[in-house]
């Protein structure tokens, strides 16, 4: 039998099928198509302008690190005139930074980027290890969460940057939507998607150029590349919504692999459904969506709790849902003699043009967003979550709930 | 000292939480019930929302009683089977005070199976149900009855083939679909479509479905995992439906958009759990698990939809029966949440699903995704949403 040619170039033997639609592609095929869809993703969003001084969320993982690579070789083929900084923070885990550390060290003297790594004790004067020292295993990954959306944007502020790119992927935000879904979190679902968060009021502007990348490509261009990353969990990781979240899109890539890009498109036309959100879902153009509260972004940096409870998530969920539930069984006698309407046949019937600006409309995870008393990061809440924990911490008490 | 002659002064062993006066058997909702309370609190649920229904179909003040008349979908499964056994007491015990039943209903069975032969062994199903609700007329409809359906427009589908009987078209049709996924969302496209369309022709004002909320909660997940995300609150909420025409296109694209044609679609058991409902099916006397038959015996969507591929549908069933078994009312909230979603609705309809057309969505997707390339010339003008278009061409 001949071998199967790559689909694109139709000379080279094709070694890849991609994950994404199941082409068979050369290897350089491959690494060609995969770095001009992330330079379509930057262009059609227009994520950076020239000049730009742009910070890479650098862990050390793949994600990022494949990040780190195609940003550099496509800022020199397109020319965007970037001018690129490895971002790394350390939270101080023994045995689970200090080695992805000495990766994003040598990324930095491959790519020639220069490298700065913030540490959580010199941010907030706690390492994560003290802080579980602290507050014990359960329910650190809200501390972790917390401290780490800041800790980016803080670390881009002391270099004097406004634009922090992540290395979020497609799977990513997809489980991002799912989760939301379980969770019932409209506002988090409405947010989540959008390809950048904050804008021109804020003062750190975050984008992830790989949101339409699928993780298994990553993977596959970082072997290719013969890219150097380093692979480990969380040791603090647990199970909980997106870990549920994360099983059903490994099943459903399974069996239609479009799967987690339509979920993606699924999440951004939820994301103008929900009201009072009178977004489109990327911040692109001058009248961007608002700068909704980027601190809670929906997908946290380790990918395992998002910056929310440890552990029985979906176990406190549940129990806060039957306990409402209880409640309103109580409401029912009160009630009973008017049984809850259904809107008029064209009530519910928003036309196209109007977003959902009607009066009537109800208003869901509406937040103003102002700034933390304290540390002067963004906040919708007089004092941020960050500076709310530490204060839990340096009273030598876990905060029970935020 | 207590005699065995006392034995119904006895303190009950666990009383049941509602009316203290029976022995608890069941678990509604973390409480234990009694079998009498059990059934009556499913019963009153679903009432509840016939309720709703009679309301919202009711003509304006002053105006004229209109005889009522919806269409009730039956899949022969436990949950639509529960539906029209909960209809049908409502009707009785209207009936039985003297009254007028509030409304005439059509149970329409939707004969999946595609054959070129009549299907003997549904007959024979339906007419268990004849025999077990005499007042009610069971109908079974053929889905090739679905060909040429206004409500669908055919030619953004695999044309069908020339001078075949209809199954042999259906079966075709499908034969041509990309995956596994395709076919199974089709089929229940189809399935939904013949349903609306016969309501419609009838003069009904609603159509029944029997999703419970675990029905109702894979299917939104499936939906948004089908990229159907923006048509998601016309599945799967309550209340109007727009129907489209497509046939009169056909004869002159300049002619100006028909009269909408419009239809309410309730799913009246969207607060009950799919456990809850096999516990009232086992319940009832004589137990309605003896008149539903085996899965295996429907087989729903073994025609055309091959078992050995997993669709994105069979995938959501199953995980979220497994949510359901340790977080109901997780599952619960994902369907109480969908519903606070908008519906944005616009002239233009999806030829398949029949739901809204979202042109600025589609756009600005193309532009970020600089779709093209693989072969989707012509994408935007196919008047498909992306899940049809997924559908359908893969």
């Amino acid at each position: 039998m001949a071998p199967t040619l790559c689909a694109a170039c139709k000379t080279e033997r094709a070694l890849i099928r991609r994950p994404k639609n199941h082409q068979r592609l050369c290897k350089s095929c491959f690494i060609s198509v995969f770095e001009d869809e992330v330079h379509h993703t930057i262009t059609s969003s227009k994520l950076f302008f020239p000049g730009e001084k742009v910070a890479i969320g650098a862990s050390g993982g793949k994600d990022s690190t494949v990040l780190a690579s195609v940003l550099k070789t496509l800022n020199e083929r397109h020319k965007y005139g970037l001018d690129l900084v490895l971002l790394s923070i350390d939270e101080g885990i023994k045995g689970y930074r200090d080695d992805s550390l000495e990766t994003v060290k040598r990324n930095a003297t491959q790519y020639d980027m220069p490298l700065k790594i913030v540490g959580y004790d010199e941010l907030y004067g706690w390492t994560m290890d003290q802080v579980v020292e602290a507050i014990g295993k359960k329910g650190n990954c809200t501390y972790c969460g917390v401290f780490r959306r800041q800790a980016l944007d803080r670390g881009a502020k002391m270099l004097g940057i406004r634009h922090v790119v992540t290395g979020h992927n497609a799977d990513d935000v997809a489980e991002t939507v799912m989760m939301n879904l379980l969770r019932g979190d409209l506002a988090r679902l409405s947010r989540s998607t959008s390809i950048v968060t904050g804008d021109s009021s804020s003062d750190v502007k975050r984008s992830k150029p790989l949101k339409y990348a699928y993780e298994k490509e990553i993977v596959l261009y970082a072997h290719h590349k013969k890219l150097d990353y380093f692979s480990t969990e969380c040791i603090y990781s647990p199970e909980a919504f997106r870990g549920s979240a994360r099983g059903l899109i490994k099943n459903l890539e399974r069996v239609r692999p479009t799967a987690i890009l339509d979920i993606v498109r699924s999440g951004e036309d939820m994301a103008r459904l929900v009201p009072v959100n009178t977004g489109r879902s990327c911040a692109c153009t001058a009248d961007a969506a608002p700068a909704v509260a980027a601190e809670e972004d929906g997908v946290g940096g380790c990918g395992s709790a998002n910056g929310r409870s440890s552990g029985g998530e979906m176990a406190d969920m549940e129990k806060q849902l039957r306990q409402s539930e209880a409640a309103e069984g109580l409401e029912v006698d009160v009630s009973a003699k008017q049984p809850p309407r259904i809107a008029k046949p064209k009530a519910d019937v928003v036309r196209l043009p109007v977003r959902s600006n009607g009066s009537g409309a109800k208003v869901l995870g509406q937040q103003t967003l102002g700034t933390c008393e304290r540390c002067g990061y963004m906040s919708s809440q007089a004092i941020c979550q960050a500076c709310m924990l530490l204060e839990g911490l340096n009273k030598n008490r876990p905060q029970i709930q935020i | 000292m207590v005699t065995k002659e006392e034995a119904g002064l006895q303190p009950l062993e666990r009383p049941c939480k509602k009316c203290n006066k029976q022995e608890a058997t069941q678990i509604s909702r973390t409480e234990p019930v009694c079998r009498d309370c059990f059934t009556q609190y499913i019963y009153s649920k679903c009432v509840r929302q016939i309720g709703i229904v009679g309301k919202e179909t009711q003509p304006p003040q002053g105006a004229p009683p209109i005889p009522r008349r919806y269409v009730l979908g039956l899949s022969l499964g436990t949950s639509s089977t529960v539906l029209l056994h909960i209809v049908n007491s409502y009707v009785d015990a209207i009936l039985s005070k003297g009254r007028r039943s509030p409304f005439d209903l059509d149970v329409i069975c939707i004969d999946t199976s595609i054959s070129d032969y009549p299907n003997e062994q549904l007959q024979r199903t339906a007419e268990t149900y004849r025999q077990h609700y005499p007042r009610l007329n069971v109908e079974v409809i053929p889905l090739t009855a679905v060909l040429g359906i206004p409500s669908i427009d055919w030619t953004s589908l695999p044309t069908l083939k020339q001078d075949a009987a209809s199954p042999d078209q259906l079966r075709d049709l499908f034969s041509r679909l990309p995956s596994a996924t395709s076919r199974a969302d089709i089929l229940r496209l189809f399935t939904r479509h013949l349903l609306i369309h016969t309501a419609l022709a009838r003069g009904c004002q609603a159509v029944l479905f029997g999703h419970s909320t675990t029905t109702l909660g894979a299917l939104t997940l499936a939906e948004t995992a089908k990229g159907r995300g923006f048509s998601l609150p016309w599945q799967i909420n309550d209340g109007v439906l727009p129907v489209g025409d497509f046939s009169s296109r056909d004869r002159d694209p300049t002619a100006a958009t028909p009269t909408k044609q419009t239809i309410r679609v309730h799913y009246p058991l969207r607060e009950i759990y799919r456990k809850e409902l096999d516990t009232y099916a086992a319940l009832t006397d004589p137990p309605l698990a003896e008149i539903i038959p085996p899965e295996e015996a429907v087989d729903r969507a073994g025609s055309v939809v091959s078992h050995r591929d997993l669709s994105i549908d069979e995938v959501m069933v199953r995980y979220f029966a497994d949510v359901e078994e340790n977080y109901p009312s997780i599952v619960a909230n994902v369907v109480r949440t969908t519903a606070k979603l908008s519906r944005l609705d616009a002239e233009e309809r999806c030829g398949v699903c029949g739901m809204t057309l979202d042109e600025t969505g589609d756009e600005r997707w193309k532009g970020e995704i600089g779709e093209g390339g693989g072969g989707g010339d012509g994408a935007g003008r196919s008047g498909l949403c992306y899940g049809c278009e997924r559908s359908v061409h893969g």
